[in-house]
């Protein structure tokens, strides 16, 4: 049976959410970040597309499992800004986290070399036989 | 001052004044510091466009802006109080009656009037979901029986015949002139009948599914309500008796420094 793009679309949305609250706690990870800083942080590689007000929602989230902590700062380019930082417990899931994805990706990519050994495998045998 | 043209100011007013509509149900100084957060956003958002971009089209530019910050809904979802974000996913009854039992038993900063007022109007919801759900099922078994007396006139007439004769098939009233049908008229009336009840029944179940999800909104708000209240009177006593200080902000404002 063929999976349609709205089906597609749906589990990509889905995995992204999912790795999306880590990314946020990766960046923050690395230094303090207000609203707009850090979506630009996640989007300045350009490999993924963002709807700028998501982030919100997880920050929200972050916050009140006391994952990040945030002050506000006075900008001299206009109103003061929401800085947001891992607080320690919130660095701690992090790391165990980052741990967990690695381990699934690796999973992941064990399949995925697994498939492209098959398929060269086959490709050879393909040969011989001519 | 945000230094934007009258028509983006416009723009961005009304998208805050969104928000802030999506944010009623938050307590004021979390829904300030929210419309701050955001206001803050759109205004770097903004002046970096002007930036990037060349051209007089401020409104074009702010509307991306809001654009790409998403509807207000999306935005404040993880803001909202409990009961409006999980209205439309599914909970089991049984919370909700621990939920009920345990406010009874320990509602005392509630107050025992307000107790009762909560019981009263639970008392109300569930007496109008089950009076829905009996006419409902009095119409299904309505329009089955008349089905069943249809099919019973054509295909079984000597059964009709003895049951009229038992007594248990009647016509009085104005039905009489059903007598004056021929027996497959009779039928035909019948089974029209009990087809418009059956789709009545029908009608009423499906349209019931939206009332439980009013009915599920409702009482979720009330329970939000009655917590809210009895956290804020909690508060209140635990300050005027001196217990304790009420919880350090976590947001530290280093603003006027």
């Amino acid at each position: 049976m063929e999976y349609s793009d709205e089906d597609r679309d749906r589990r990509v949305t889905q995995l992204r959410k999912g790795i999306l609250e880590l990314a946020v706690m990766g960046v923050l990870y690395r230094e303090k970040h207000y609203g707009y800083s850090l979506v630009r942080a996640l989007t300045e590689t350009g490999s993924i597309s963002l709807k700028e007000g998501t982030i919100y929602p997880i920050l929200a989230r972050l916050d009140r499992d006391g994952l990040v902590r945030s002050e506000w700062v006075e900008s001299d380019q206009g109103p003061p800004r929401k800085y947001y930082a891992l607080t320690s417990s919130g660095r701690q899931l992090f790391d165990e986290l980052s741990k967990e994805l690695d381990l699934l990706i690796s999973l992941v990519q064990r399949k995925w070399k697994g498939r492209e050994q098959n398929a060269y495998a086959g490709k050879k045998l393909a040969v011989r036989k001519g | 001052m945000n230094g934007y043209p009258e028509a983006v100011a416009k723009i961005s007013n009304d998208y805050l004044e969104r928000v802030k509509l999506q944010l009623r149900l938050v307590p004021a100084r979390e829904q300030d510091e929210f419309l701050r957060e955001i206001q803050s956003h759109i205004h770097e958002a903004y002046h970096q466009a002007c930036l990037q971009t060349t051209g007089d089209d401020d409104v074009a530019r702010m509307l991306a802006v809001l654009r790409n910050l998403g509807e207000p809904a999306e935005v404040v979802s993880d803001r909202l109080p409990r009961a409006m974000v999980r209205s439309g996913t599914k909970r089991s009854l049984p919370l909700y009656i621990l939920a009920g039992i345990t406010i009874a038993l320990f509602g005392i900063p509630l107050g025992f009037g307000g107790v009762g007022v909560l019981v009263g109007l639970l008392a109300a919801l569930a007496g109008l979901l089950v009076a829905y759900y009996a006419v409902a099922g009095s119409f299904l078994l309505v329009g089955a029986s008349f089905m069943a007396l249809g099919l019973i006139r054509v295909v079984l007439p000597e059964l009709w015949d003895k049951l009229v004769m038992l007594g248990f098939i009647q016509f009085n009233g104005p039905v009489e002139i059903v007598n004056h049908l021929s027996p497959t008229g009779q039928a035909f009336l019948m089974i029209v009948v009990a087809s418009v009840f059956v789709a009545s029944g029908v009608g009423l179940l499906r349209l019931g599914k939206y009332l439980l999800r009013g009915l599920r909104f409702l009482m979720s708000l009330i329970f939000d309500w009655a917590r809210r209240f009895a956290q804020t009177v909690r508060r209140k006593m635990r300050r005027d008796k001196g217990e304790g200080l009420p919880a350090t902000p976590r947001i530290v404002r280093t603003q006027g420094t």
